[in-house]
């Protein structure tokens, strides 16, 4: 089974990067996107982010999301298509010969708009964000954070976070097969997962609170709270580094001056 | 080393102490082996000895703990601690932080205030140690029990401490990775390490353990040299498992008609690119006492899980009383095939061992749910737990009660994954009475192991798997 959002070893370009030009990157471009509400430069920034991706090798583990981006795509367009109704209409989400709610929601061209800004921003954060951890030893991030002056808890909580997805993920499999062999039978959909709550969420909760009582004493008993460190095998900055540094500077740049203009 | 003077501990909310009275000397360079049934304080002794207890946890404490003379209370943190001990808890995969196999352990080793020569040539040593050199860039995810417990181990070494307090590191463990952790840990005493281990799995340290020391209830009930604590038949029931007699205990039901109600037809399965079983082909007869072995990793669950459609086959076929699951639901499976994970705590989830065990019934829709939870209760010894929260049982009733749930709904065919991890010689007998006596009653028993003993005297008839193929399939006698 493929873990979420954990470290791959691989020798590709973003894995050679050191973790501050990621940061740096990671925050310009979840500002342009953020800020961004041009549909054309949204689904460039989409493009040249998978491409990114494709250079460094890690366009195959990227693009495992697809699945959930594309369900969140859809509840996005749908939300904005019921609540920001704006522009010319298109059609009618129920068709109009419905009896009683036919042609109650229509589908219009400015909900959709905003619908795909969002689905964009969604894709590119998500992309961006799985490129840095997938490329991103969580040692080498500590060390980062630690020189940014981040409080090591708040470090070490940061990485508890990441590590314990691929246990949720694990565990939570091997608990749905436990109940589905007591003849458990949820059912599908959003129905079934509302059933399969309490069979599969407290086993969980309450094995994932034991292991994490046994995960914060060896973060203690192994020292990593002493703050004392030798500093091995650091990360230094090398062209790819440079490269990537300078090519956010432009952009940034370019960005806020096209942004100025209103061309984007 | 660690000198415990009447220790009592009592864990926040309860009554009951977990240590009670307790007095242990640890000295330099011995290996000093704890045992005991489940919920006699093992892991708690652990922690009392490391510190931890009195640092970490609230509770009542008495008595005196000092590492290396010094009282642990005078020690400011766990941090203070961790220069003068280290500590392998028993769940591997909770002490794997980082995302390599090689990030784990140089991360512990940054924080020892060494050069960072020193710290390269450290870690090339511990991880020629433990074994691990070719899985340095693995994610320790994705390594097998055996292989998680040997990191976790190295990320200890890496502290340099000449104290280790290792709580059963070989609990999931086969054979080889037993016999590898045991390799390792006669390395470290010979380098004159001292170290406290909590084991059930006594003859596999017995060469290298200078005290034996029995745990019940909190309590010390046995201590000394090895040879002399066991010339006690009580104590030598406790620390060694013996199954003798345990397939003649009760009287075994004749098959005498040889009606398979399980059929696996060359069956294959991968994972991804990974053949996990390849090309089975067995049948299992009403009635029958079946072990599987074979070492990690060698398709034992794999294939059990085909038997309730856990899992579907790549090729082939499993027919289940003349039926083939292909044509079958999981629900419906589950009415013939009852399967006993090696974890109980990934079933819990009811607030009583009552409703624990209801919850399966309510599934098939059986009614006079509580006539048959009584006489669950009663085939495992349970029935005083029945309005207790199952998570408070011990791990030896822990798993006791996963079996009741299964049995109550009477499928013809129980499998049970490694039904004795962590269990005493007396729990793990037990255990296999209580499955001896479900064969008794007509069930067909299929029992996955590590344990050869269990195999030799438990079952009728031994199934050996090896890299996903059965190499041998044959009477336990003719093992």
């Amino acid at each position: 089974m493929a873990e979420i959002l954990q470290y791959v070893h691989k020798d590709g370009f973003f894995h050679r990067l050191t973790p501050v030009s990621k940061i740096v990157f990671i925050i310009v471009i979840s500002l342009m996107c953020i800020i961004s509400i041009n549909l054309v430069f949204l689904a460039g920034l989409v493009v040249a982010v998978l491409l990114l991706a494709y250079i460094s090798r890690l366009h195959r583990e990227v693009l495992q999301q697809s699945k959930l981006i594309l369900v969140m795509s859809v509840v996005f367009i749908i939300i904005t298509l019921i609540t920001m109704p704006n522009g010319a209409t298109i059609g009618y989400l129920i068709p109009e010969g419905t009896p009683l709610l036919g042609g109650s929601i229509p589908i219009t061209q400015g909900a959709i708009e905003i619908g795909l800004i969002l689905t964009f921003r969604f894709m590119i954060l998500i992309f961006a964000f799985q490129m840095f951890l997938l490329s991103t030893q969580p040692r080498d991030l500590v060390h980062t954070l630690e020189k940014m002056r981040m409080p090591m808890d708040y470090i070490l909580m940061f990485i508890i976070a990441l590590r314990f997805i691929p246990t949720l993920q694990i565990e939570g499999n091997r608990i749905h097969e436990a109940q589905l062999a007591r003849g458990y039978n949820p059912g599908t959909g959003f129905i079934g997962k509302i059933r399969s709550v309490a069979p599969i969420v407290i086993p969980l909760v309450s094995n994932a609170l034991l292991r994490s009582t046994v995960l914060g004493l060896t973060i203690d008993m192994r020292g990593y709270r002493t703050g004392k460190r030798t500093h091995v095998r650091e990360s230094t900055l090398k062209s790819g580094d440079y490269g990537v540094l300078f090519a956010m500077a432009i952009a940034s740049c370019g960005y806020i001056v096209l942004f100025m203009n209103q061309v984007i | 080393m660690i000198e415990l003077e009447k220790v009592s501990y009592t864990y926040p909310h309860t009554v009951q102490p977990a240590l009670h009275q307790l007095s242990l000397s640890v000295k330099k360079g011995r290996c000093v082996m704890v045992t005991g049934p489940s919920g006699a304080g093992k892991t708690t002794l652990c922690l009392a000895a490391a510190g931890i207890l009195h640092h970490e946890y609230g509770g009542k404490k008495e008595g005196l703990v000092t590492i290396e003379g010094r009282d642990v209370a005078a020690y400011a943190t766990l941090s203070e601690l961790a220069t003068m001990i280290g500590i392998v808890f028993d769940d591997a995969e909770a002490q794997m932080i980082f995302t390599t196999v090689e990030e784990e352990i140089l991360s512990a080793l940054e924080h020892r205030g060494l050069e960072a020569q020193v710290i390269e040539e450290r870690l090339a040593s511990i991880m020629a140690t433990t074994f691990l050199a070719e899985l340095r860039n693995r994610s320790p995810h994705h390594l097998s029990g055996g292989q998680k417990q040997r990191v976790a181990l190295a990320a200890t070494l890496a502290l340099g401490n000449d104290v280790l307090i290792l709580d059963e590191p070989t609990s999931e463990l086969d054979e080889h990775a037993t016999r590898r952790i045991v390799e390792i840990l006669n390395s470290l005493k010979a380098q004159g390490k001292t170290l406290l281990l909590v084991e059930h799995k006594y003859a596999h340290f017995k060469d290298m353990v200078d005290t034996l020391v029995v745990l019940e209830a909190g309590s010390v009930i046995a201590k000394g040299d090895p040879e002399e604590v066991l010339k006690d038949e009580r104590i030598k029931r406790i620390v060694i498992p013996d199954f003798r007699g345990v397939r003649s205990s009760h009287l075994t039901p004749a098959i005498t008609v040889k009606s398979p109600v399980v059929t696996v037809q060359h069956l294959s399965h991968a994972y991804g690119e990974v053949l996990a079983l390849d090309d089975i082909s067995l049948d299992i007869h009403a009635g029958e006492f079946v072990a599987i072995v074979g070492e990690n990793g060698s398709g034992k669950t794999t294939l059990v899980k085909h038997f309730n459609r856990l899992l579907s086959p790549t090729s082939g076929d499993v027919i289940i009383r003349g039926k083939n699951t292909k044509a079958s639901t999981i629900t419906d499976l589950a009415r013939h095939v009852g399967l006993v994970f090696q974890n109980p705590d990934h079933m819990f989830f009811a607030d009583t061992v009552k409703d624990e065990i209801e919850f399966g019934l309510k599934n098939l829709g059986t009614t006079d749910g509580d006539r048959i939870i009584d006489a669950a209760l009663e085939d495992v010894g349970l029935m005083h737990t029945k309005h207790l929260y199952p998570r408070w049982l011990s791990r030896g009733e822990r798993q006791r009660l996963a079996i009741a749930c299964v049995i109550a709904m009477s499928p013809s065919i129980i499998v049970l994954d490694e039904p004795t991890t962590g269990l005493d010689g007396n729990e793990a007998r037990l255990v296999m009475e209580i499955l001896k006596g479900l064969q008794n009653k007509g069930h067909t028993i299929i029992v996955i192991t590590h344990n050869k003993e269990i195999a030799q005297h438990c079952a009728d008839r031994i199934i050996t798997m090896e890299k996903g193929k059965v190499i041998s399939d044959s009477p336990a006698g003719g093992m």
